[in-house]
């Protein structure tokens, strides 16, 4: 009795395949494609359908993409929908305005899937939830890839910088000399005048007029630049990038041009240039009444010690600390490097360091994939029950196989076992 | 003993904002104090010539404290010979690497003395080798000339001691910068003096003095 349940089992399921391979398609003209779609595409390429749909799993490649894009322009119903969903995600890579050859990653991903950043030459970092992270390396090898269960995003820095010296101007002090030396060790090429007394300079490396030409970014420790302010202000105005200190913008020469006002100075909190937060036992002049345009960029307490703001084709910070020595001498073991490193993010988001193309070349940059496939071929559309169960035929015929061949095995089985052939 | 519970600095004495602070090494062994008058004449050279914020009165700081990191310009002198703690080895090589500069001066005026020999020696090991400081390097033109390298000390000219001129500096570099400065020309004797006894010679010593703390706080 049970052979013959079997046997009818599996010439049941044997009729439904049957039955599947013959039937009509879900509706007249629809042209339904899942999971590899390059047979698809090359079909509709060579006999275009009425109505297409794309089922995705993942956001596709920026070559099928586009196919898919000129398809969809090319006349005929398109729409596409995604079987689980996509996430969101962007990466960018382009070269930090620093002199040591930096490349910063920004990453973005949105749906709280696992991330995987890696180049050619392997995994860089991993985020197991996705979330945002920038990091600087130090070499990439081709292309920077972030990938998680349903995207690709790639970017590839199109471009170098160039960077020209640093200008910086202030009183022979501890500031000074740390300010440049920070700079220099992190390799950027400075020029600097530093008064020693009235019209005595001490001078480092080539001096000129002040332009854009010239310098990447002008650091002016105190009032002794009050002389060359208008030459500074017209250099920030075309393009410029300025960095007052401490106490600098207090009166007189940049007042016109500074993020804020010079607030009264504040003592440092004693014993913490080797802390956790350094710059908490740094004294300075808090940047007071920020103006409109202007953004603060940190702040103690509620109290803004750097902001920086745009002046025409420029940049503006002011920095409220005045004695960022202590930090590089009295702090803790990393306190040095932590030095230069603040130092050189500072005149890096200053500076003037117009791009240069690194040169001609076919690069596969995909740097939002979901963005992207919106578009190109718009928003998705929901997934209807034609589409998941002409979706889902290849799970359901591979099952009907197993069934058929499971029900067949058993009855062969059983008859073997009772001593029949 | 603890030299800095015996000579605590109290915070008052400490730079303020931008004011520059001479201050002398103390160091366990020998006699870092053998010449006290210096700071107070180079701090009087230093007002005299140029328009550096400067603190009245130096200070003393022991090289095996944390205050050493407070005063990135230190000069360290003595007869007898210096052995450093480990302390003090450690905090002078920590110091060299943040960017401080350590000036050394040799208050004999001697070959191969005791306090040339150790002091050498030590240094060598805190901070590596000393080597000849080129008499055209930028400290012998940072604030006045001197086209001829270091200038020599009437100790050496007079022929009192070892009847010998020494044509240079040494010096520990990191980088292109001066980490430590090493003299035995004995300006320790040269610059010791009272700040008024300045008026009774034609040419003020003391100005190579205010170019070693004029490159200390530029370069």
């Amino acid at each position: 009795m049970g052979e013959h349940a079997l046997r009818v089992i599996a010439m049941a399921a044997i009729a439904t395949l049957l039955w599947r391979a013959v039937r009509p398609p879900v509706a007249s003209g629809v042209d339904v494609v899942r999971g590899d779609l390059q047979r698809a595409l090359t079909r509709w390429t060579l006999s275009p359908a009425t109505d297409m749909r794309v089922v995705l799993d993942a956001a596709p490649d920026p070559r099928t993409r586009d196919w898919l894009r000129a398809l969809a322009r090319a006349g005929g119903a398109f729409r596409w929908s995604s079987s689980r969903p996509i996430g969101a995600a962007a990466v960018v890579a382009e070269p930090a305005a620093e002199p040591n050859g930096v490349t910063r990653v920004r990453l973005a991903s949105a749906n709280g899937e696992a991330v995987s950043v890696a180049d050619d030459a392997g995994t860089i970092d991993t985020l197991p939830r996705g979330g945002a992270r920038e990091m600087e390396l130090g070499a990439i090898a081709g292309a920077v890839r972030a990938s998680g269960a349903t995207f690709t995003a790639t970017s590839d820095p199109r471009d170098s910088v160039l960077l020209r010296p640093v200008l910086v101007l202030g009183a022979a002090g501890w500031e000074s000399k740390f300010t440049i030396a920070a700079l220099e060790e992190r390799g950027w090429r400075v020029a600097s005048r530093v008064r020693v007394a009235p019209k005595i300079d001490v001078t480092q490396g080539l001096l000129g007029s002040i332009d854009t030409a010239r310098y990447a970014a002008v650091i002016v420790l105190d009032s002794t630049a009050g002389p060359s302010s208008q030459e500074i202000i017209r250099y920030a105005r075309a393009g410029g990038g300025v960095i007052l200190g401490g106490s600098a913008s207090r009166g007189g020469a940049f007042v016109g041009i500074a993020p804020g006002r010079v607030g009264a100075r504040i003592a440092g909190v004693a014993g913490a240039v080797a802390s956790a937060a350094p710059r908490t036992g740094l004294g300075g002049f808090p940047v007071s009444s920020p103006g409109a345009d202007a953004v603060v960029l940190e702040s103690r307490d509620g109290v803004a010690m750097i902001a920086a703001r745009r002046l025409d084709a420029g940049r503006v910070m002011q920095v409220g600390y005045d004695e960022t020595w202590r930090w590089r001498m009295a702090g803790g073991d990393e306190s040095a490097a932590a030095h230069r490193e603040w130092w050189s993010r500072l005149v890096g988001a200053v500076a003037y360091a117009p791009l240069v193309p690194r040169g001609p070349g076919v690069r596969s940059i995909d740097e939002t994939p979901l963005a992207s496939l919106v578009a190109a071929l718009g928003p998705p559309t929901p997934l209807d029950a034609g589409l998941v169960a002409h979706g889902d035929n290849a799970r359901i015929t591979l099952m009907l196989f197993i069934l058929v061949a499971a029900c067949l095995i058993a009855e062969w089985a059983s008859r073997r076992l009772r001593g029949a052939r | 003993m603890n030299v800095r519970a015996r000579f605590p600095i109290p915070d008052s004495l400490f730079p303020m904002s931008g004011e520059f602070v001479f201050a002398t090494a103390q160091y366990e062994s020998g006699d870092w104090d053998s010449a006290p008058l210096v700071p107070a004449n180079l701090i009087d050279s230093v007002a005299r010539y140029t328009s550096l914020p400067i603190a009245p009165t130096g200070a003393i700081v022991a090289l095996a404290s944390d205050d050493l990191f407070r005063f990135p310009l230190v000069y360290l002198t003595g007869h007898l010979p210096v052995r450093f703690t480990d302390a003090e080895r450690t905090n002078v090589r920590r110091f060299a690497d943040r960017g401080g500069m350590l000036f050394v001066d040799d208050h004999n005026h001697d070959i191969d003395g005791a306090f040339h020999k150790t002091a050498v020696e030590e240094l060598t090991r805190a901070v590596g080798p000393l080597s000849q400081l080129p008499n055209t390097h930028p400290i012998y033109s940072a604030f006045f000339k001197f086209p001829d390298g270091p200038p020599n000390t009437s100790h050496e000219l007079n022929g009192w001691g070892d009847n010998l001129v020494h044509s240079h500096l040494l010096a520990a570099m990191r980088g292109d910068r001066v980490a430590v400065l090493y003299s035995n020309k004995d300006y320790s004797s040269e610059w010791g003096y009272h700040p008024d006894n300045k008026r009774f010679l034609s040419i003020d010593n003391t100005k190579f003095g205010v170019n070693i703390i004029v490159y200390a706080l530029t370069r």
